[in-house]
Protein backbone atom coordinates (compact mmCIF):
# COMPACT_ATOMS: atom_id res chain seq x y z
CA UNK A 1 0.00 0.00 0.00
CA UNK A 2 2.75 2.44 0.89
CA UNK A 3 5.25 2.30 -1.91
CA UNK A 4 6.18 5.90 -1.59
CA UNK A 5 9.73 6.95 -1.07
CA UNK A 6 9.72 10.51 0.10
CA UNK A 7 13.48 10.81 -0.13
CA UNK A 8 13.44 9.66 -3.71
CA UNK A 9 10.56 11.97 -4.41
CA UNK A 10 12.07 15.21 -3.20
CA UNK A 11 15.42 15.32 -4.91
CA UNK A 12 14.76 18.87 -6.04
CA UNK A 13 13.40 21.38 -3.56
CA UNK A 14 12.53 24.96 -4.54
CA UNK A 15 14.03 26.43 -1.37
CA UNK A 16 15.25 29.56 -3.13
CA UNK A 17 11.89 30.28 -4.70
CA UNK A 18 10.17 29.94 -1.33
CA UNK A 19 12.76 32.13 0.41
CA UNK A 20 12.47 34.82 -2.25
CA UNK A 21 8.68 34.68 -2.03
CA UNK A 22 8.95 35.09 1.73
CA UNK A 23 11.39 37.98 1.27
CA UNK A 24 9.00 39.70 -1.16
CA UNK A 25 6.17 39.48 1.37
CA UNK A 26 8.51 40.69 4.10
CA UNK A 27 9.48 43.72 2.03
CA UNK A 28 6.05 44.52 0.63
CA UNK A 29 4.09 44.29 3.87
CA UNK A 30 5.68 47.19 5.84
CA UNK A 31 5.61 49.45 2.80
CA UNK A 32 1.92 48.82 2.23
CA UNK A 33 1.16 49.10 5.94
CA UNK A 34 2.73 52.55 6.05
CA UNK A 35 0.75 53.68 3.00
CA UNK A 36 -2.52 52.36 4.43
CA UNK A 37 -1.77 53.97 7.76
CA UNK A 38 -0.98 57.36 6.23
CA UNK A 39 -3.60 57.62 3.54
CA UNK A 40 -6.59 55.82 5.04
CA UNK A 41 -5.89 56.72 8.68
CA UNK A 42 -6.26 53.19 9.98
CA UNK A 43 -4.47 52.66 13.24
CA UNK A 44 -1.09 50.95 13.07
CA UNK A 45 -2.22 47.46 14.06
CA UNK A 46 -5.15 47.48 11.66
CA UNK A 47 -3.07 48.70 8.72
CA UNK A 48 -0.44 46.08 9.46
CA UNK A 49 -3.20 43.48 9.51
CA UNK A 50 -4.59 44.69 6.18
CA UNK A 51 -1.15 44.75 4.61
CA UNK A 52 -0.19 41.26 5.82
CA UNK A 53 -3.51 39.70 4.81
CA UNK A 54 -3.57 41.42 1.42
CA UNK A 55 -0.09 40.24 0.59
CA UNK A 56 -0.39 36.72 1.93
CA UNK A 57 -3.75 36.07 0.29
CA UNK A 58 -2.84 37.67 -3.04
CA UNK A 59 0.35 35.61 -3.01
CA UNK A 60 -1.61 32.43 -2.38
CA UNK A 61 -4.11 33.32 -5.11
CA UNK A 62 -1.20 33.95 -7.47
CA UNK A 63 0.22 30.52 -6.74
CA UNK A 64 -3.17 28.92 -7.28
CA UNK A 65 -3.48 30.60 -10.67
CA UNK A 66 -0.02 29.28 -11.46
CA UNK A 67 -1.00 25.76 -10.42
CA UNK A 68 -4.08 26.02 -12.62
CA UNK A 69 -1.97 27.18 -15.58
CA UNK A 70 0.88 24.73 -15.04
CA UNK A 71 -0.68 21.64 -16.66
CA UNK A 72 -1.94 23.58 -19.70
CA UNK A 73 -0.38 23.56 -23.14
CA UNK A 74 0.25 27.28 -22.81
CA UNK A 75 2.65 26.78 -19.93
CA UNK A 76 4.02 23.58 -21.47
CA UNK A 77 5.58 25.71 -24.20
CA UNK A 78 7.62 27.60 -21.61
CA UNK A 79 8.46 24.72 -19.30
CA UNK A 80 11.91 24.12 -20.76
CA UNK A 81 12.75 27.81 -20.46
CA UNK A 82 11.64 27.72 -16.83
CA UNK A 83 13.74 24.62 -16.12
CA UNK A 84 16.72 26.16 -17.86
CA UNK A 85 16.32 29.31 -15.78
CA UNK A 86 15.79 27.51 -12.49
CA UNK A 87 18.77 25.21 -12.94
CA UNK A 88 21.28 27.34 -14.79
CA UNK A 89 20.02 30.91 -14.64
CA UNK A 90 19.88 31.09 -18.40
CA UNK A 91 17.23 33.04 -20.24
CA UNK A 92 16.85 32.87 -23.98
CA UNK A 93 16.21 36.11 -25.81
CA UNK A 94 12.84 34.95 -27.10
CA UNK A 95 11.23 34.96 -23.67
CA UNK A 96 12.49 38.30 -22.41
CA UNK A 97 9.63 40.18 -24.02
CA UNK A 98 7.22 37.63 -22.60
CA UNK A 99 8.61 38.19 -19.11
CA UNK A 100 7.99 41.93 -19.33
CA UNK A 101 4.45 41.27 -20.51
CA UNK A 102 3.89 38.71 -17.73
CA UNK A 103 5.20 41.18 -15.14
CA UNK A 104 2.84 43.83 -16.51
CA UNK A 105 -0.17 41.52 -16.32
CA UNK A 106 0.85 40.30 -12.84
CA UNK A 107 1.05 43.87 -11.59
CA UNK A 108 -2.47 44.77 -12.67
CA UNK A 109 -3.92 41.41 -11.66
CA UNK A 110 -2.35 41.82 -8.21
CA UNK A 111 -3.75 45.33 -8.00
CA UNK A 112 -7.26 44.07 -8.70
CA UNK A 113 -6.92 41.15 -6.30
CA UNK A 114 -5.52 43.35 -3.54
CA UNK A 115 -8.29 45.90 -3.99
CA UNK A 116 -10.94 43.19 -3.78
CA UNK A 117 -9.20 41.65 -0.77
CA UNK A 118 -9.02 44.99 1.00
CA UNK A 119 -12.75 45.51 0.61
CA UNK A 120 -13.51 41.99 1.85
CA UNK A 121 -11.16 42.45 4.81
CA UNK A 122 -12.78 45.75 5.77
CA UNK A 123 -16.16 44.02 5.73
CA UNK A 124 -14.77 41.10 7.75
CA UNK A 125 -13.62 43.42 10.50
CA UNK A 126 -16.87 45.37 10.76
CA UNK A 127 -19.43 44.46 13.38
CA UNK A 128 -22.77 43.43 11.83
CA UNK A 129 -24.83 46.03 13.64
CA UNK A 130 -22.27 48.74 13.43
CA UNK A 131 -21.59 51.32 10.76
CA UNK A 132 -18.75 50.49 8.41
CA UNK A 133 -15.40 51.93 9.42
CA UNK A 134 -14.76 55.03 7.41
CA UNK A 135 -11.53 54.69 5.53
CA UNK A 136 -11.78 58.15 3.96
CA UNK A 137 -11.92 60.19 7.09
CA UNK A 138 -9.64 62.77 5.56
CA UNK A 139 -12.55 63.79 3.37
CA UNK A 140 -15.16 63.69 6.13
CA UNK A 141 -15.83 67.42 5.86
CA UNK A 142 -16.95 67.19 2.28
CA UNK A 143 -18.44 63.73 2.60
CA UNK A 144 -21.04 64.94 5.09
CA UNK A 145 -22.66 67.09 2.46
CA UNK A 146 -22.76 64.47 -0.25
CA UNK A 147 -25.38 61.84 -0.84
CA UNK A 148 -24.78 58.28 0.30
CA UNK A 149 -24.06 57.07 -3.20
CA UNK A 150 -21.44 59.73 -3.79
CA UNK A 151 -19.86 58.84 -0.51
CA UNK A 152 -19.57 55.24 -1.48
CA UNK A 153 -17.89 55.99 -4.80
CA UNK A 154 -15.54 58.40 -3.09
CA UNK A 155 -14.61 55.79 -0.52
CA UNK A 156 -14.07 53.33 -3.28
CA UNK A 157 -11.86 55.66 -5.33
CA UNK A 158 -9.85 56.54 -2.28
CA UNK A 159 -9.39 52.87 -1.47
CA UNK A 160 -8.43 52.14 -5.04
CA UNK A 161 -5.90 54.95 -5.27
CA UNK A 162 -4.35 53.84 -2.01
CA UNK A 163 -4.12 50.24 -3.18
CA UNK A 164 -2.55 51.45 -6.42
CA UNK A 165 0.08 53.48 -4.58
CA UNK A 166 0.81 50.73 -2.08
CA UNK A 167 1.04 48.09 -4.78
CA UNK A 168 3.27 50.25 -6.99
CA UNK A 169 5.68 50.96 -4.16
CA UNK A 170 5.89 47.35 -3.04
CA UNK A 171 6.40 46.19 -6.62
CA UNK A 172 9.17 48.75 -7.05
CA UNK A 173 10.90 47.36 -3.98
CA UNK A 174 10.51 43.81 -5.28
CA UNK A 175 11.83 44.84 -8.69
CA UNK A 176 14.87 46.35 -6.98
CA UNK A 177 15.51 43.04 -5.21
CA UNK A 178 15.15 41.13 -8.47
CA UNK A 179 17.50 43.53 -10.25
CA UNK A 180 19.97 43.28 -7.40
CA UNK A 181 19.96 39.50 -7.69
CA UNK A 182 20.34 39.84 -11.46
CA UNK A 183 23.45 42.00 -11.12
CA UNK A 184 24.85 39.94 -8.26
CA UNK A 185 24.72 36.81 -10.41
CA UNK A 186 26.36 38.74 -13.22
CA UNK A 187 24.08 37.75 -16.07
CA UNK A 188 23.44 41.13 -17.60
CA UNK B 1 0.61 -4.75 45.45
CA UNK B 2 1.26 -4.69 49.16
CA UNK B 3 3.59 -7.65 49.04
CA UNK B 4 5.54 -6.22 46.17
CA UNK B 5 5.88 -2.94 48.04
CA UNK B 6 7.17 -4.66 51.18
CA UNK B 7 9.64 -6.72 49.21
CA UNK B 8 10.95 -3.70 47.38
CA UNK B 9 11.23 -1.62 50.55
CA UNK B 10 13.20 -4.43 52.17
CA UNK B 11 15.51 -4.29 49.20
CA UNK B 12 15.66 -0.50 49.53
CA UNK B 13 14.01 0.10 46.16
CA UNK B 14 11.02 2.18 47.18
CA UNK B 15 12.05 4.80 44.64
CA UNK B 16 11.65 2.24 41.88
CA UNK B 17 8.23 1.32 43.19
CA UNK B 18 7.12 4.93 43.25
CA UNK B 19 8.45 5.42 39.76
CA UNK B 20 6.46 2.52 38.35
CA UNK B 21 3.43 3.48 40.38
CA UNK B 22 3.59 6.94 38.85
CA UNK B 23 3.67 5.47 35.37
CA UNK B 24 0.75 3.15 36.12
CA UNK B 25 -1.25 6.07 37.54
CA UNK B 26 -0.58 8.10 34.44
CA UNK B 27 -1.48 5.25 32.10
CA UNK B 28 -4.66 4.73 34.13
CA UNK B 29 -5.43 8.43 33.86
CA UNK B 30 -5.01 8.34 30.09
CA UNK B 31 -6.79 5.10 29.33
CA UNK B 32 -9.66 4.97 31.81
CA UNK B 33 -12.35 7.52 31.08
CA UNK B 34 -13.17 9.61 34.18
CA UNK B 35 -16.82 9.77 33.19
CA UNK B 36 -18.98 8.25 30.46
CA UNK B 37 -18.88 11.33 28.23
CA UNK B 38 -15.19 11.98 27.72
CA UNK B 39 -12.61 11.91 25.00
CA UNK B 40 -11.37 8.46 25.95
CA UNK B 41 -14.84 7.09 25.24
CA UNK B 42 -14.69 8.57 21.76
CA UNK B 43 -11.27 7.07 21.06
CA UNK B 44 -12.50 3.67 22.30
CA UNK B 45 -15.56 4.01 20.10
CA UNK B 46 -13.34 4.72 17.13
CA UNK B 47 -11.18 1.69 17.91
CA UNK B 48 -14.33 -0.40 18.25
CA UNK B 49 -15.68 0.89 14.92
CA UNK B 50 -12.36 0.15 13.30
CA UNK B 51 -12.45 -3.41 14.63
CA UNK B 52 -16.05 -3.87 13.52
CA UNK B 53 -15.42 -2.46 10.07
CA UNK B 54 -12.48 -4.80 9.61
CA UNK B 55 -14.79 -7.71 10.46
CA UNK B 56 -17.48 -6.57 8.02
CA UNK B 57 -17.49 -7.76 4.41
CA UNK B 58 -14.99 -6.24 2.05
CA UNK B 59 -16.48 -3.50 -0.07
CA UNK B 60 -19.88 -3.53 1.57
CA UNK B 61 -21.71 -0.31 2.37
CA UNK B 62 -21.94 -1.25 6.07
CA UNK B 63 -18.19 -1.44 6.31
CA UNK B 64 -17.80 2.03 4.81
CA UNK B 65 -20.43 3.47 7.11
CA UNK B 66 -18.85 1.95 10.23
CA UNK B 67 -15.41 3.10 9.08
CA UNK B 68 -16.80 6.58 8.51
CA UNK B 69 -18.12 6.69 12.09
CA UNK B 70 -14.77 5.41 13.29
CA UNK B 71 -13.06 8.35 11.64
CA UNK B 72 -15.60 10.78 13.07
CA UNK B 73 -15.07 9.42 16.60
CA UNK B 74 -11.32 9.59 16.17
CA UNK B 75 -11.44 13.19 14.91
CA UNK B 76 -13.85 14.24 17.68
CA UNK B 77 -11.82 12.44 20.37
CA UNK B 78 -8.51 13.90 19.24
CA UNK B 79 -9.85 17.41 18.99
CA UNK B 80 -11.47 17.08 22.42
CA UNK B 81 -8.29 15.81 24.02
CA UNK B 82 -6.16 18.45 22.40
CA UNK B 83 -8.48 21.32 23.25
CA UNK B 84 -8.59 20.22 26.90
CA UNK B 85 -5.20 21.75 27.55
CA UNK B 86 -4.19 23.69 24.48
CA UNK B 87 -0.47 23.86 23.88
CA UNK B 88 0.41 26.50 21.30
CA UNK B 89 3.01 26.41 18.60
CA UNK B 90 5.48 29.04 19.78
CA UNK B 91 4.81 32.47 18.34
CA UNK B 92 1.45 31.64 16.80
CA UNK B 93 -2.16 31.36 17.85
CA UNK B 94 -2.28 27.82 16.52
CA UNK B 95 -2.69 25.05 19.08
CA UNK B 96 -0.67 21.90 18.41
CA UNK B 97 -3.90 19.97 18.89
CA UNK B 98 -5.38 21.61 15.81
CA UNK B 99 -2.36 20.49 13.81
CA UNK B 100 -2.84 16.89 14.95
CA UNK B 101 -6.59 16.97 14.32
CA UNK B 102 -5.93 18.64 10.97
CA UNK B 103 -3.60 15.81 10.05
CA UNK B 104 -6.20 13.19 10.90
CA UNK B 105 -8.93 15.07 9.01
CA UNK B 106 -6.59 15.40 6.04
CA UNK B 107 -5.81 11.68 6.06
CA UNK B 108 -9.51 10.97 6.34
CA UNK B 109 -10.33 13.28 3.44
CA UNK B 110 -7.82 11.71 1.06
CA UNK B 111 -7.89 8.11 2.28
CA UNK B 112 -9.82 6.98 -0.80
CA UNK B 113 -6.73 6.98 -2.96
CA UNK B 114 -3.96 6.35 -0.51
CA UNK B 115 -1.28 6.10 -3.15
CA UNK B 116 1.35 8.63 -4.10
CA UNK B 117 -1.04 11.43 -5.08
CA UNK B 118 -3.18 10.74 -2.02
CA UNK B 119 -0.27 11.11 0.37
CA UNK B 120 0.95 14.21 -1.42
CA UNK B 121 -2.49 15.78 -1.18
CA UNK B 122 -2.76 14.85 2.48
CA UNK B 123 0.46 16.68 3.25
CA UNK B 124 -0.39 19.66 1.06
CA UNK B 125 -3.80 20.29 2.60
CA UNK B 126 -2.67 19.62 6.14
CA UNK B 127 -1.75 23.22 7.10
CA UNK B 128 -4.89 24.69 5.57
CA UNK B 129 -7.19 22.21 7.28
CA UNK B 130 -5.39 22.75 10.59
CA UNK B 131 -5.91 26.50 10.27
CA UNK B 132 -9.60 26.05 9.60
CA UNK B 133 -9.87 23.73 12.62
CA UNK B 134 -8.15 26.39 14.72
CA UNK B 135 -10.64 28.95 13.49
CA UNK B 136 -13.87 26.98 14.02
CA UNK B 137 -13.98 27.06 17.86
CA UNK B 138 -13.63 30.84 17.78
CA UNK B 139 -17.08 31.08 16.29
CA UNK B 140 -18.72 29.21 19.17
CA UNK B 141 -19.12 30.04 22.79
CA UNK B 142 -19.65 27.82 25.82
CA UNK B 143 -18.82 24.19 26.17
CA UNK B 144 -20.46 20.81 26.23
CA UNK B 145 -24.18 20.89 25.55
CA UNK B 146 -25.07 24.57 25.35
CA UNK B 147 -23.24 26.11 22.42
CA UNK B 148 -23.93 29.59 21.15
CA UNK B 149 -22.80 31.03 17.90
CA UNK B 150 -20.77 34.17 18.16
CA UNK B 151 -18.56 36.43 16.12
CA UNK B 152 -15.04 36.43 17.53
CA UNK B 153 -13.55 39.59 18.93
CA UNK B 154 -11.91 41.96 16.48
CA UNK B 155 -8.37 41.01 17.47
CA UNK B 156 -9.15 37.31 17.36
CA UNK B 157 -10.66 37.72 13.95
CA UNK B 158 -7.51 39.45 12.72
CA UNK B 159 -5.22 36.74 14.01
CA UNK B 160 -7.46 33.99 12.58
CA UNK B 161 -7.47 35.61 9.14
CA UNK B 162 -3.70 36.02 9.16
CA UNK B 163 -3.26 32.44 10.35
CA UNK B 164 -5.51 31.04 7.61
CA UNK B 165 -3.72 33.13 4.98
CA UNK B 166 -0.29 31.96 6.13
CA UNK B 167 -1.39 28.33 6.21
CA UNK B 168 -2.86 28.55 2.70
CA UNK B 169 0.43 30.03 1.53
CA UNK B 170 2.29 27.21 3.25
CA UNK B 171 0.09 24.72 1.41
CA UNK B 172 0.90 26.53 -1.85
CA UNK B 173 4.62 26.25 -1.14
CA UNK B 174 4.30 22.55 -0.42
CA UNK B 175 2.43 22.09 -3.67
CA UNK B 176 5.07 24.14 -5.47
CA UNK B 177 7.78 21.80 -4.26
CA UNK B 178 5.77 18.85 -5.57
CA UNK B 179 5.21 20.55 -8.93
CA UNK B 180 8.87 21.49 -9.34
CA UNK B 181 9.97 18.00 -8.30
CA UNK B 182 7.63 16.58 -10.89
CA UNK B 183 9.22 18.70 -13.64
CA UNK B 184 12.60 17.23 -12.87
CA UNK B 185 11.16 13.74 -12.84
CA UNK B 186 9.88 14.39 -16.35
CA UNK B 187 13.18 15.95 -17.44
CA UNK B 188 15.83 14.05 -15.44
CA UNK B 189 18.48 14.52 -18.12
CA UNK B 190 18.41 18.31 -17.81
CA UNK B 191 20.68 18.15 -14.75
CA UNK B 192 23.60 16.61 -16.63
CA UNK B 193 26.55 16.64 -17.12
CA UNK B 194 27.58 16.58 -13.49
CA UNK B 195 30.98 18.12 -13.20
CA UNK B 196 31.28 20.75 -10.51
CA UNK B 197 34.66 21.93 -11.76
CA UNK B 198 33.88 22.33 -15.43
CA UNK B 199 30.25 23.33 -15.06
CA UNK B 200 29.79 24.92 -11.66
CA UNK B 201 26.18 25.48 -10.74
CA UNK B 202 25.00 28.94 -9.89
CA UNK B 203 21.40 28.21 -9.05
CA UNK B 204 20.13 29.86 -5.92
CA UNK B 205 16.49 29.04 -6.57
CA UNK B 206 16.61 25.29 -6.20
CA UNK B 207 18.29 22.92 -3.80
CA UNK B 208 19.14 19.83 -5.79
CA UNK B 209 20.47 16.54 -4.62
CA UNK B 210 23.05 15.36 -7.07
CA UNK B 211 21.62 12.59 -9.25
CA UNK B 212 22.78 9.12 -8.26
CA UNK B 213 24.17 8.23 -11.66
CA UNK B 214 27.05 10.02 -13.28
CA UNK B 215 25.60 9.41 -16.73
CA UNK B 216 22.08 10.33 -17.83
CA UNK B 217 20.18 7.06 -17.49
CA UNK B 218 17.70 7.76 -20.25
CA UNK B 219 20.48 8.39 -22.75
CA UNK B 220 22.30 5.22 -21.75
CA UNK B 221 19.04 3.28 -22.03
CA UNK B 222 18.35 4.57 -25.53
CA UNK B 223 21.91 3.91 -26.66
CA UNK B 224 21.93 0.34 -25.34
CA UNK B 225 18.55 -0.45 -26.85
CA UNK B 226 19.61 1.11 -30.14
CA UNK B 227 22.77 -0.95 -30.16
CA UNK B 228 20.93 -4.21 -29.60
CA UNK B 229 18.29 -3.26 -32.18
CA UNK B 230 20.99 -2.58 -34.76
CA UNK B 231 22.73 -5.81 -33.86
CA UNK B 232 19.59 -7.91 -34.23
CA UNK B 233 18.69 -6.33 -37.55
CA UNK B 234 22.19 -6.70 -39.08
CA UNK B 235 23.87 -9.69 -37.44
CA UNK B 236 24.11 -12.65 -39.73
CA UNK B 237 22.28 -10.95 -42.56
CA UNK B 238 23.29 -11.20 -46.16
CA UNK B 239 26.17 -8.80 -46.79
CA UNK B 240 24.59 -7.07 -49.76
CA UNK B 241 21.46 -6.45 -47.74
CA UNK B 242 23.55 -4.99 -44.94
CA UNK B 243 25.41 -2.76 -47.36
CA UNK B 244 22.11 -1.42 -48.63
CA UNK B 245 21.02 -0.75 -45.05
CA UNK B 246 24.25 1.11 -44.36
CA UNK B 247 23.92 3.13 -47.52
CA UNK B 248 20.49 4.31 -46.48
CA UNK B 249 21.66 5.00 -42.94
CA UNK B 250 24.51 7.09 -44.32
CA UNK B 251 21.97 9.29 -46.04
CA UNK B 252 19.28 9.66 -43.40
CA UNK B 253 21.71 9.58 -40.46
CA UNK B 254 19.04 8.23 -38.10
CA UNK B 255 19.54 4.46 -38.25
CA UNK B 256 16.70 4.19 -40.76
CA UNK B 257 14.11 5.35 -38.26
CA UNK B 258 15.12 2.80 -35.63
CA UNK B 259 16.17 5.53 -33.20
CA UNK B 260 12.85 7.32 -33.18
CA UNK B 261 11.03 4.03 -32.59
CA UNK B 262 13.26 3.16 -29.65
CA UNK B 263 12.87 6.58 -28.06
CA UNK B 264 9.10 6.39 -28.43
CA UNK B 265 8.96 2.95 -26.82
CA UNK B 266 11.47 3.24 -24.01
CA UNK B 267 11.03 6.87 -23.01
CA UNK B 268 7.24 6.85 -23.30
CA UNK B 269 6.88 7.79 -19.62
CA UNK B 270 9.01 10.91 -19.87
CA UNK B 271 8.15 14.30 -21.28
CA UNK B 272 11.80 14.69 -22.18
CA UNK B 273 11.56 12.10 -24.97
CA UNK B 274 11.12 14.95 -27.46
CA UNK B 275 14.56 16.18 -26.54
CA UNK B 276 16.54 13.06 -27.32
CA UNK B 277 17.71 12.39 -30.85
CA UNK B 278 19.51 9.50 -32.44
CA UNK B 279 22.21 10.08 -35.04
CA UNK B 280 24.33 7.60 -36.94
CA UNK B 281 27.50 7.93 -38.89
CA UNK B 282 28.72 5.31 -41.35
CA UNK B 283 32.27 5.23 -42.60
CA UNK B 284 34.91 2.81 -43.88
CA UNK B 285 37.35 1.81 -41.20
CA UNK B 286 40.21 1.72 -43.62
CA UNK B 287 39.82 3.84 -46.77
CA UNK B 288 41.52 1.12 -48.81
CA UNK B 289 39.31 -1.65 -47.58
CA UNK B 290 35.84 -0.85 -48.79
CA UNK B 291 34.42 -3.98 -47.27
CA UNK B 292 34.54 -3.12 -43.62
CA UNK B 293 32.48 -0.40 -42.04
CA UNK B 294 32.35 1.54 -38.84
CA UNK B 295 28.91 2.49 -37.57
CA UNK B 296 28.84 5.23 -34.94
CA UNK B 297 25.71 5.57 -32.86
CA UNK B 298 25.02 8.90 -31.21
CA UNK B 299 22.29 9.73 -28.71
CA UNK B 300 22.05 13.49 -28.48
CA UNK B 301 20.43 15.57 -25.74
CA UNK B 302 18.83 18.72 -27.12
CA UNK B 303 17.38 20.17 -23.92
CA UNK B 304 18.76 22.35 -21.13
CA UNK B 305 22.04 21.12 -19.72
CA UNK B 306 24.85 22.20 -17.47
CA UNK B 307 27.21 22.66 -20.38
CA UNK B 308 26.16 25.34 -22.81
CA UNK B 309 26.85 23.06 -25.77
CA UNK B 310 24.81 20.20 -24.34
CA UNK B 311 26.08 16.65 -24.45
CA UNK B 312 25.82 13.36 -26.24
CA UNK B 313 26.56 9.67 -25.81
CA UNK B 314 28.38 7.62 -28.36
CA UNK B 315 29.03 3.98 -29.16
CA UNK B 316 30.84 2.46 -32.16
CA UNK B 317 30.27 -0.78 -34.00
CA UNK B 318 32.36 -2.57 -36.58
CA UNK B 319 30.82 -4.43 -39.50
CA UNK B 320 32.68 -7.00 -41.51
CA UNK B 321 31.67 -9.55 -44.09
CA UNK B 322 32.38 -13.16 -43.28
CA UNK B 323 31.95 -16.18 -45.48
CA UNK B 324 29.62 -18.85 -44.30
CA UNK B 325 28.55 -22.05 -45.89
CA UNK B 326 25.03 -23.30 -45.76
CA UNK B 327 24.14 -26.91 -46.26
CA UNK B 328 21.21 -27.26 -48.57
CA UNK B 329 19.70 -30.69 -48.65
CA UNK B 330 20.19 -32.47 -51.93
CA UNK B 331 22.81 -30.20 -53.39
CA UNK B 332 26.31 -28.90 -52.76
CA UNK B 333 27.03 -26.60 -49.80
CA UNK B 334 26.55 -22.98 -50.86
CA UNK B 335 28.87 -20.24 -49.75
CA UNK B 336 27.34 -16.90 -48.87
CA UNK B 337 28.68 -13.72 -47.31
CA UNK B 338 27.00 -12.55 -44.14
CA UNK B 339 27.66 -9.60 -41.87
CA UNK B 340 29.36 -9.76 -38.51
CA UNK B 341 28.78 -6.83 -36.18
CA UNK B 342 30.71 -6.03 -33.06
CA UNK B 343 29.98 -3.07 -30.82
CA UNK B 344 31.84 -1.69 -27.83
CA UNK B 345 30.57 -3.04 -24.51
CA UNK B 346 28.18 -0.86 -22.50
CA UNK B 347 30.96 0.06 -20.08
CA UNK B 348 32.91 1.77 -22.85
CA UNK B 349 30.22 4.14 -24.03
CA UNK B 350 31.64 7.63 -24.44
CA UNK B 351 29.81 10.44 -22.72
CA UNK B 352 30.86 13.77 -24.14
CA UNK B 353 29.89 17.28 -23.12
CA UNK B 354 29.86 19.52 -26.14
CA UNK B 355 28.57 19.78 -29.65
CA UNK B 356 28.27 16.90 -32.08
CA UNK B 357 30.85 16.79 -34.87
CA UNK B 358 29.88 19.38 -37.45
CA UNK B 359 29.22 16.89 -40.27
CA UNK B 360 26.42 15.28 -38.25
CA UNK B 361 24.45 18.42 -37.57
CA UNK B 362 21.46 18.87 -39.84
CA UNK B 363 21.32 21.97 -41.86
Amino acid sequence: MLEYDLFDSLRVFPSGIILFDFLFILVATPIEAVILNQRLKFDKRTSAFYAISMNVFSNAIGWMIFFALEPTVFFGGYKLEVINYLLYNRLSNQVRGGIVLAAFITFFATLMVKFALLRILIISLSEPGEKKPQPSEENSGTVARRSLRDKRTLQSTSLFTTTLIANSLSYSAITLIVLFRWFALGNV
Amino acid sequence: MGVIKETLSLLGLTVLFDFFKGIIERVKYIFIPPKAFSWQTLIYLSLFSWLMSSLADQGSAIRDIIAFFGWMFLIAGTSWYTTDKPLYIPGTVMPIGAVITGGIVSIFAFQQDFDETGIVRTVIFWPTISAIITAIPEFFEGSGTDVKRQLPKLEDRQSIIVLIGCCILLSCWLNLSIVVDDWFKQYPSAQYPIDQEKFPRTNDLLTTLEPENKTPQNGVLVLNKLQSAVETSLEGRNWSEVERWLKRARQNRNANGLGQKIINIHLAGFEEKELWEVKTDVDNIDPKDINSYRLDLFVVWKGPSASKNRYYLKNSCQLEPIAESIDIIGSQPERITVAEIECLPASRISYIAGKLPQRLIDN
